[in-house]
């Protein structure tokens, strides 16, 4: 199809570059000027003119405009131009988040973050689009973007209807930021443009669009995200423009031939240099077309040494000033890497929120993957789609991501935002990174990280699989203290296969708090900061008597931990007054938010009982019941650290098939979640800032939350979280189990196998520890022999008790008496607890089959058994809906204070849990 | 439509593409690429295959262990070094899926052979993680529309190891109880006649804990997308939200058909009111107090509801309309150092044998021979044994050949009829995708069936790009 011909017609083309920004401090101000796109406007210039397109006096260049005066300008090219249009623009692009916009920052642009991130002094290419699409009668209108982010008008563009005329090139593929360059020099995107409109013959929009395309690859441009550098064409079908018509002078640059895949070989080079890295290629000069007409083509050896042979150095006879070689200046930087890393990102990053200055903005990892990046370019190619060129998207990398259970919903909800990103997307629409989000119990993590990373990486004990009962291997691990990782590595095995990177500084920032109901809570405000966690809920007991205080599971998550450090005190020396504090029928809810979840189900206990709970949940953790949960004010404890999520980087030993894509992966993750989408995720769940401490939604502040409190101020510490661990688990002293295995003859489909009965008790063993006692039935027979003992309660040793229970358990051809097993083992466990004090557990393992044998008066005689008896029994139904309402398992577990574990829980896992809360665990 | 739309007109950089290529063969060795045969036996490396499977609390995982173990065994009398050892992984699927592709892509576990649900094999496959097996472990003898699930770009990636398939269960004493004298709904049934039952059972004055017609799991996950895909291929006659490229291809008008169809089968009339949160677990519990009449779930449940319910009291069904297919592929590691070895433990654990033990211990078989006569599971394998007390460990009804009694009349049937989810390596982002914009129709306010698939077309083009 013949293009537009514009020749002998009204043109006007409007050259925009913004080399020079007022502002480019903190806590507004763009990165930085752009001395590059200084040079942008004179090349552009010479080449539109030589391309006799446009006549001198129908070229208007304007740097570094004010946003009014670009307007203006803007305005009056789109009335003037009959024929073509042509808008040009270099200098920073920004983009904010959730929103198809592209901002073009001019000469005054500010950035002021928030919910609604205002764009001071910036066009947006909607308003562009839509201005000259009003004003001018031009027969076609062709837009140049050379700036970060460009690729992302191409989504502006696709929303107008009336865009036929419309032609838009774009400097990169969207949602990519772009390296200006040598600030010596045109940019490099500008650079290859003005290059072949430059070129000889006709040249339509098109022709120069691929070539570009080809050109930039060739010559290896990679993005910040090091990926390779596409620049983009938005034109409806057959709409194409004439931009250059006959004899060119120059001819463009011969492609070099490997530069994309191949590190220079030259003996000069490869002896005394480190390969060349994305920035150096990103920043090199490409020869210009005025030295290639009386020089070889340069190779990239040489040019890598040479000055650059420009049109301004042409100009401008003396030495131009001696470039300090890229790749050398590369390998100067891998010492100071984070300096490196902060200036060449930092540069293209205009819509980051400025970050306090004692941050550490950028992280070893950053040039690490920058550098590696390059070094992984085609090892990691089975990553990439292989089942045919023509389908787009590749599987994205996946992330494992393991949290603490209090935390999963929020870091769950920031994956899900991240995944659909604009920063997760490619500038084909396809996702960079799946992520999935996973929790388990935050000191099992601790102890798997720390001492059985072996079995996790290759799990040869049916018993112990961390893959099964953790979870996946992370990548990224997010605990909710800084401490789990120091436990974590403290005294780790010295061939743990798993390495721990945490970040420095903490995602957010959450002070555990006293959650009081209203109705016994004083709103004094000298009553609710500046105490002890022991003096708040002393006062609170003062003001009423029949106040209680629960608080989650210290082992399950940290919130119970934080808490149970304010608890005992300082050097753990009050263990006992601490948990009387908190003493409750039954075992600790596993998390605060279903802490939270389970108060309102009794409204006696919800009006009087407080809850230690972060303070974050008083916003996001009382959608359960919201109507009729008695609401609550935070009193914040001057003793309890709060919850500081940290990012960690877990790399486990063996796994660099795709180390380098796995790095950028989670990099990108990670910049995203300290980035303004991570904080808008924080901000929505009631999280405060880490650093100034300060809510991150002031807007909206959750009912009975502090603007201003002042709790401690000091993050947990690893002696004092591992300290206050031991001696809660060892509070109640060694606990005692008795497990009650059902062995009638219904049991065999369910018996092999960890999944079985016998197999989940063996694996439950691993919560109990060489003091603890803990014994055995086998539950089968209606006659004299209802039970017989298959281990007795005492101390074993774990491997002899699963070798009896593997050996000694068998099947009988009979039926069970759950009745009298039970009250037997009720009987039994209250004997032995007169005694002494410990913790104890009955565990009953059955498929309920008998359960017939559990109605009526014997039911009653049960359930008044366990309520009396202070033994919780803790069900483990291997039937479907074994745990459903009115059930007799569940009614059992429920009155004596255990829980009733059905096929709709992980039972494994949840058996492990329930027994590691009555034992010390192995430690 | 999508070739209209004014996409960009340079070209992909073909050059650094096959730079690209060329640079992976090198590094990859050759031998091991695509396409490319396995190493023969003999340059396996003598070692254990580790298969790595989900956890199963059903209590199945005996009878994989079982097949298993009896591998093992016949490698030890002839002699072999050779031996497998099963991995569990998380009960949850998107654990599952996360632990394999994570540890396939990074290494950093190994596994040489791993069990995909059916939606992931053209994702692993596509990510070059799963290598291409011998044509003849798919043999004819595996249900077409199974078979189906193994290829990806035209290729044997995987072998169906249990299938899956939505069946409909029902309480034959309600239907009585309330007058239906029909209460065996195998032949014929329409969602249209399910709703007569429905409005019958309504009008019944005692009701019990029964409380709505039927439910199902609308919750948003996987069990949502699987009843959508359902309802939307009732509607739509050969519905495809994809072609064999995994390129999404799906128009506003079938999606406008799908979405009615699907508002009609959750009207709040008809349906449990908690099966908009409900999973698998959650729908099987209601069903199990009596709280509704139906119940559309997996064969897995055939065996727990038989001991819940007498044979007097529950009936199953094909599903009205089209039911999804489900279940679980083996297929070997690209990177498993015993390739071909890892491959024949498949073609055993995949055999007639097993497949028939896999049958009579609750699985839905994948062969067809499963289901004859001509196929017997080696004693001790599978099933339960009867207990002379007459104590039920077994109330699974089961015909004269041991099957349970469904499995030829009822399973068969609606693993052969069955549809499948759409085949793409981009399905995470699909069902995610699908499963989020589908959520307003369940909601208090639902949109129209025509505002809801323009938007359902658009998101589901930029979760499928292409």
């Amino acid at each position: 199809m013949t293009p537009f011909d514009p020749r002998g017609l009204v043109n006007r083309a409007l050259l925009v570059g913004v080399s020079g920004y007022d502002f480019t401090g903190p806590p507004h101000g763009v990165p930085g000027g752009l001395p590059a796109v200084g040079h942008n406007l004179d090349r552009m210039r010479e080449a539109l003119v030589r391309g006799r397109v446009f006549g001198e006096r129908e070229i208007r260049a304007l740097p570094s405009p004010l946003l009014t005066e670009f307007s203006q300008e803007l305005q009056r090219s789109a009335k003037e131009a009959e024929g073509l249009l042509l808008v040009y623009f270099a200098g920073h692009g920004a983009v904010p988040s959730g929103d198809d916009e592209l901002y073009l920052q001019m000469r005054d642009a500010r950035v002021i973050p928030g919910k609604h991130t205002v764009f001071d002094g910036a066009e947006k290419f909607s308003d562009l689009l839509a201005r000259v699409l009003a004003t001018s009668p031009a027969q076609r209108i062709v837009v140049m973007l050379d700036c970060c982010f460009a690729g992302n008008a191409a989504r502006v563009w696709e929303r107008f209807e009336d865009k036929q005329h419309v032609l838009l090139l774009m400097s990169v593929q969207a949602n990519h930021r772009i390296d200006a360059g040598d600030p010596r020099t045109p940019t490099p995107f500008t650079t290859e443009l003005a290059a072949l409109l430059a070129e000889e013959g006709d040249t339509r929009l098109s022709a120069l669009a691929d070539r570009l395309l080809e050109r930039m690859a060739a010559l290896g441009h990679r993005t910040v995200r090091d990926e390779a550098w596409e620049p983009q064409l938005r034109a409806e079908l057959g709409m194409d423009v004439l931009l250059r018509a006959g004899g060119g002078q120059v001819p463009p640059p011969p492609l070099p031939e490997s530069r994309a895949t191949e590190p220079p070989a030259s003996p000069e080079s490869g002896a005394t240099e480190p390969p060349a890295s994305p920035e150096s290629r990103a920043t090199e000069p490409p020869a210009s077309p005025g030295s290639r007409a009386t020089e070889p083509p340069a190779s990239p050896a040489s040019r890598a040494t040479e000055p650059p042979a420009s049109p301004e150095s042409r100009e401008l006879p003396e030495p131009a000033p001696p470039r300090r070689p890229v790749r050398a200046l590369l390998s100067a930087l891998l010492g100071p890497l984070r300096r490196a890393g902060a200036a060449l990102v930092g540069l293209f990053r205009p819509t980051a929120p400025p970050r306090p200055l004692r941050w550490t903005v950028f992280r070893i990892g950053l040039p690490a993957v920058l550098v590696t990046g390059l070094l992984g370019l085609g090892l990691y190619g089975p990553l990439r789609f292989i089942g045919g060129d023509d389908t787009p998207c590749a599987p994205p990398l996946e992330l494992r991501v393991l949290t603490d259970p209090d935390l999963e919903p929020t870091v769950r909800a920031a994956a899900d935002a991240y995944l659909t990103s604009g920063e997760n997307t490619t500038g084909d629409g396809c996702r960079r990174t799946g992520v999935t989000v996973y929790s388990a119990g935050s000191s099992d993590v601790v102890g798997a990280l720390r001492s059985r990373t072996g079995a996790w990486h290759e799990p040869h004990d049916e018993d112990v699989n961390p893959q099964r009962d953790i979870g996946p291997q992370p990548d990224i691990w997010i605990p909710a203290s800084r401490a789990d990782v120091d436990r974590a590595e403290d005294g780790r095995d010295t061939d743990a296969v798993a390495a721990l990177a945490p970040e420095e500084e903490p995602l957010a920032y959450s002070p555990v708090v006293l959650a009081v109901p209203h109705a016994i809570a004083s709103e004094a405000l000298d009553d609710r900061t500046g105490h002890t966690l022991t003096e708040l809920i002393d006062g609170l007991k003062a003001r009423d008597e029949d106040a209680a205080v629960r608080r989650p599971d210290p082992e399950f998550t940290d919130v119970g931990l934080l808490a149970t450090l304010g608890l005992y005190g300082a050097d753990a020396r009050a263990v006992s007054r601490g948990e009387r504090l908190v003493a409750q029928p039954g075992p600790p809810s596993p998390t605060a938010a279903e802490l939270l979840c389970t108060l309102p189900d009794d409204d006696a206990v919800d009006h009087r009982t407080a809850a230690l709970v972060p303070e974050f949940l008083l916003r996001s953790g009382v959608g359960c019941d919201r109507t009729t949960r008695s609401p609550r004010s935070a009193q914040y404890p001057r003793d309890v650290p709060g919850v500081e999520p940290v990012f960690v980087r877990v790399r486990w030993r063996g796994a660099d098939r795709d180390e380098a894509d796995r790095d950028a992966s989670v990099a990108g993750f990670r910049d995203w979640l300290t980035g303004e989408g991570g904080r808008e995720v924080f901000a929505r769940d009631g999280f405060r800032s880490a650093y100034g401490r300060e809510l991150l939604d002031q807007e909206r502040v959750a009912e009975g939350v502090l603007r201003a409190p002042s709790p401690l101020d000091e993050s947990a510490g690893r002696d004092a979280t591992a300290r206050t661990l031991r001696a809660y688990q060892d509070a109640g002293g060694p606990g005692r189990v008795l497990f009650l295995l059902d062995s009638s003859g219904s049991m065999a489909a369910l018996w092999e196998g960890p999944s079985g009965g016998p197999g989940l008790l063996r694996q439950s063993l691993g919560g109990l520890g060489g003091e603890d006692e803990y014994g055995v039935w086998t539950v089968a027979g209606t006659g004299d022999r209802r039970y017989e003992t298959l281990l007795d309660l005492a101390p074993h040793s774990r491997a002899g008790a699963e070798r009896a229970v593997g050996t000694g358990a068998r099947v009988r051809d009979a039926e069970a008496d759950p009745h009298a097993a039970l009250l037997a083992a009720l009987e039994e466990m209250e004997d032995r607890g007169d005694g002494d004090r410990r913790p104890q557990l009955i565990v009953h393992i059955t498929d309920g089959e008998d359960n017939d044998r559990l109605t009526g008066a014997r039911l009653t005689e049960v359930l008044t058994a366990a309520r009396t008896s202070g033994v919780p029994v803790t069900v483990v139904s291997l039937q479907s809906g074994g745990c459903d309402r009115d059930r007799p398992d569940h009614r059992i577990a429920d009155v004596s204070g255990g829980r009733c574990l059905d096929a709709g829980d992980d039972l494994g896992a949840a058996l492990h849990d329930e027994v590691a809360r009555t034992g010390t665990g192995e430690g | 439509m999508a070739g209209t739309r004014g996409g960009p007109v340079v070209r992909r950089p073909a050059v650094l593409l096959s730079l690209l290529l060329l640079v992976l063969a090198a590094c990859t060795g050759g031998g091991d690429g695509d396409g490319a045969p396995a190493p023969s036996a003999a340059q396996d490396v003598p070692g254990t295959i580790v298969v790595a499977s989900g956890r199963d609390v059903t209590g199945k995982n005996g009878v994989r262990r079982q097949l298993i173990d009896a591998w093992n065994q016949r490698e030890q009398r002839e002699g072999s070094q050779f031996r497998a050892r099963l991995v569990e992984l998380p009960g949850s699927a998107d654990e599952q899926r996360s632990q394999l592709l994570g540890a396939l892509q990074s290494r950093s576990a190994e596994y040489d052979v791993v069990n995909l649900d059916v939606t992931w094999v053209p994702e692993f496959a596509a990510a070059g993680l799963i290598r291409v097996l011998p044509d003849d472990l798919l043999d004819g003898d595996v249900i077409e529309s199974v078979a189906g699930t193994a290829r990806w770009d035209g290729e044997v990636y995987a072998v169906p190891f249990n299938s899956d398939v939505g069946l409909l269960y029902y309480r034959r004493d309600h239907l009585e109880r309330a007058g239906i004298e029909r209460s065996d709904l195998r032949d014929g049934l329409t969602w249209e006649k399910l709703r007569d039952l429905v409005e019958a059972l309504d009008a019944r004055p005692d009701r019990g804990a029964y409380s709505k017609g039927w439910t199902t799991q609308l919750a948003a996950y996987e069990g949502r997308t699987v009843n959508a895909v359902e309802a939307f291929a009732s509607a739509v006659e050969d519905f495809a939200l994809v072609d064999g490229d995994g390129r999404y291809t799906g128009t506003v008008e079938d999606l406008t058909d799908g979405i009615a169809e699907l508002r009609r089968r959750t009207e709040p009339a008809y349906t449990l009111q908690d099966a908009v949160h409900s999973d698998e677990a959650a729908s099987l519990s209601d069903f199990a107090e009596g709280r509704t009449a139906f119940l559309r779930h997996w064969p897995y449940v055939y065996p727990a509801l038989h001991r819940t319910f007498t044979q007097e009291q529950l009936g199953v069904a094909p599903l009205p309309g089209r039911a999804v297919l489900g279940g679980q592929n083996l297929a070997v590691t690209k990177a498993s150092p015993r390739g071909e070895k890892a491959a024949d433990l498949i073609r055993f654990l995949t055999g007639r044998e097993s497949e028939r033990c896999l049958l009579e211990a609750g699985f839905a078989a994948t062969r067809e021979s499963a289901y004859g006569d001509g196929a017997r599971c080696p004693a001790g394998a599978a099933a339960p044994s009867a207990s002379p007390t007459g104590e039920g460990a077994d109330r699974v009804p089961r015909d004269e050949g041991g099957r349970p009694a469904y499995a030829r009349t009822i399973l068969l049937p609606a693993l052969r009829n069955a549809v499948h989810r759409p085949r793409t390596p981009l399905y995470g982002a699909f069902t995610q995708t699908f499963t989020a914009q589908l959520g307003p129709l369940l909601g208090d306010d639902p949109p129209g069936d025509e505002a809801l698939a323009a938007r359902l077309d658009e998101a589901l083009r930029r979760a499928l790009p292409g």
